[in-house]
């Protein structure tokens, strides 16, 4: 035991002062989620507010003039529509937000604007979408400084704003990367496993390491616990990063999302082994590591959506651990879906975990 | 040819007293016999010699004795373990560098001596590890920042780490500077002298010679000649022999017919006279020398060397 914690000690140590190792582990899956964070949700400086006016009153306590109290707000573009319209576009992403003013809203105001004990304010609802934390934040902000205006602050207020979410598709980029960006970094991590690996049977570090009473398990695990602990920590950067600056959502169960970052963690740095196995060099071992994490990188749905894809390529995606690795990560991360609608993806990952342990076991050569 | 049965048959020995036993052991890498029925005993105490060019099997018989590798067949015993059945144990109780002293270049030399010493039940601390091999000043260095003669004091410090009784060392010196290389004849000497068991292999006729008590003489896989420097060399060469620069005029059947002389050969430019009249042979030279009008350059006197009984055993020079 003490020999397993000092080799993965010396593992970590040897990872950690290895700065193209730190850089592809760390700063490159980061890269992507600012990168692509930028991308989507740069340039949008603009909230774009649904209006659903059911009232249709006017005069100061009418539903046009807190229409235009919206329209006055900077950064805020009205466009009047019906509601059925309005739920739709905002659910294609063209619009980020709706408000609805319902009937007898002037009738409802003026009544509150009594001040007569027992009246219930006006009310007004207002659809988010709360997988867009930072625009929804935003809105409601909006909301809730035009209401105030609006109430004078008075009290009990006058109009009341109520919150209702619509559930967009997939349209937030962001929610959908991180995960994605998750999984490509695990493989990554993963699959990287092979190279030092083979560096250290061609420096014969592996061998000298058999003429001590360590253990070959011993080896094997100090590896993979170390790479799982790297995992870890990278899956807690980089939703920090997603969350604090582009409003990723976690929903789901943080164990759940903890075992499929082990598990993922295992298929991938089986599969590192499994090269490990037939690269005689370390060179040999960088170009086998590019030729397999590529196709898994593009065609794993990491960048686009498997379903947009041409036939062929779908079909290969279906045959790909990082397919369904990621699919379950984004399930979990941003739906909150259970295990039980996710164990056909564990149990791809399991199997994959265990050939690729068996053909290892069986063609690695330790010198 | 010599071999083992030229020799007079070392004092026998009551079973498992000796360190090493290796008994007609095989192994083949396909169809290349890299060892082909050897059998030789180290004494403990001892510090026993392989010698031999590459590719004469020196390393496979090492790492066989280490339970790196399994020979094809025949018995091999350290220490009264048996190699093939009880390699835990045997692991447990020697000590072993290999010819590549490259170790996780980048962890420091504290970090390497820390981490080999969790592997073993037993271990001797840190600091006199450090202490004894010299490496103070270089503790916090990363191993890929040291020198060789640095790197392969590291390596002996990991051979040392669980105090041992026995220690294989493989080629210890090779690609070492001059001085590197006697400061770690120094410490394989201090070795010996704590009571150490050592088998090193070495392609340096002179590493032999100066550390070695007893030695084996392989090529192709076979051993050649074994036994102590002084008994293969003087039961071989009783004689001396005289050298000199070459001399384009003076033809070998001049150089045969002067008083003593029993061979000759030539070397690099350097001419080699083996004889049992010293005194006769240098008279006679220069005699024919001065006829010739020249003077011998560097004419010297030596008594055989190893490099003398193994180009005389293989009819090759043994060379880096």
């Amino acid at each position: 035991m003490q020999a397993l914690i000092q080799l993965s000690i010396a593992n970590i140590r040897s990872f950690v002062r290895d700065r193209a190792a730190l850089f592809w582990t760390f700063a490159f899956p980061l890269i992507f989620v600012v990168l692509f964070g930028l991308i989507f949700q740069g340039g949008n400086t603009s909230i774009k507010l649904g209006w659903v006016d059911l009232d249709g009153t006017s005069g100061p306590s009418g539903s046009t003039t807190l229409q235009s109290a919206f329209a006055a707000v900077k950064g805020v573009v009205i466009t009047a529509e019906d509601e059925a319209s309005a739920k739709d576009q905002m659910k294609t992403g063209k619009l980020d937000a709706i408000v609805e003013v319902p009937k007898g809203y002037s009738a409802a105001v003026t009544a509150a604007g009594t001040g007569a004990t027992g009246v219930a304010a006006a009310n007004v609802t207002v659809f988010v979408d709360p997988t867009q934390a930072t625009t929804g934040g935003i809105v409601q902000q909006v909301v809730a400084g035009v209401l105030g205006a609006v109430n004078l602050g008075g009290r009990p207020p006058i109009v009341q704003a109520q919150l209702a979410t619509i559930q967009t598709q997939n349209l937030n980029i962001i929610s959908y990367l991180v995960p994605s960006i998750l999984g490509m970094a695990l493989m990554q991590l993963g699959v990287f496993a092979a190279i030092p690996l083979v560096a250290d049977r061609q420096k014969m570090i592996l061998k000298r390491l058999n003429a001590t009473p360590l253990h070959r398990w011993q080896l094997v695990g100090s590896n993979v616990v170390m790479r799982l602990i790297i995992g870890i920590i990278q899956t807690l950067i980089i939703v920090a990063v997603g969350t604090a600056l582009f409003g990723l959502q976690m929903t789901g169960s943080l164990l759940l999302l903890a075992g499929l970052v082990v598990l993922g963690g295992l298929a991938f740095i089986s599969l590192g082994y499994v090269i490990a196995s037939f690269a005689p060099t370390e060179d040999a071992a960088n170009s086998m590591t590019s030729v397999v994490q590529f196709p898994l990188m593009f065609l794993s749905g990491t960048f686009f959506v498997i379903d947009q894809m041409p036939q062929p390529l779908q079909v290969v995606a279906r045959f790909l651990p990082l397919t369904y690795l990621s699919d379950a990560l984004r399930q979990v991360m941003v739906n909150g879906t259970a295990f039980s609608p996710l164990w056909f993806c564990f149990a791809v990952l399991v199997g994959w975990t265990a050939v690729c342990f068996g053909i290892s076991a069986r063609f690695f050569k330790w010198q | 040819m010599v071999t083992d049965a030229n020799l007079p048959a070392a004092a026998p020995k009551p079973p498992g007293d000796a360190a090493v036993r290796v008994v007609n052991v095989f192994k083949k890498y396909g169809p290349v016999k890299a060892v082909d029925g050897i059998s030789f005993e180290v004494a403990r105490g001892e510090v026993f010699g392989l010698l031999g060019p590459n590719g004469a099997g020196k390393t496979t018989t090492v790492e066989m004795l280490e339970g790196l590798r399994a020979p094809d067949s025949g018995l091999l015993e350290v220490l009264g373990i048996d190699v093939a059945r009880n390699p835990d144990e045997l692991k447990q109780r020697v000590g072993v560098t290999l010819q590549t002293a490259e170790l996780y270049p980048k962890l420091k030399v504290v970090e390497v001596l820390d981490l080999f010493r969790s592997f073993y039940k037993r271990s001797l601390p840190t600091e006199q590890l450090i202490d004894f091999l010299d490496l103070g000043e270089r503790r916090h260095a990363q191993t890929r920042q040291l020198s060789g003669g640095q790197r392969q004091r590291l390596a002996v410090a990991l051979a040392l780490v669980n105090d041992p009784e026995m220690i294989f060392l493989d080629e210890p010196t090779t690609g070492l500077d001059p001085a590197a290389r006697r400061s770690l004849w120094d410490l394989i000497q201090k070795l010996q002298g704590q009571g150490k068991t050592i088998l090193l292999t070495t392609h340096y006729m002179e590493e032999a010679e100066v550390l070695c008590d007893r030695l084996a003489i392989l090529d192709h896989g076979r051993i050649l000649a074994l036994g102590s420097v002084d008994e293969l060399v003087n039961k071989r060469f009783k004689d001396r022999s005289v050298r000199f620069d070459q001399i384009a005029a003076l033809e070998d059947e001049q150089l045969i017919v002067l008083p003593g002389v029993k061979s000759i050969k030539h070397d690099d430019g350097v001419t080699v006279l083996y004889t049992h009249d010293v005194a006769g042979t240098i008279g006679g030279l220069l005699d024919a020398t001065e006829v010739l009008g020249v003077e011998p350059a560097n004419l010297g006197i030596r008594r055989p060397t190893l490099e003398d009984l193994f180009l005389d055993l293989t009819g090759r020079a043994l060379r880096d």
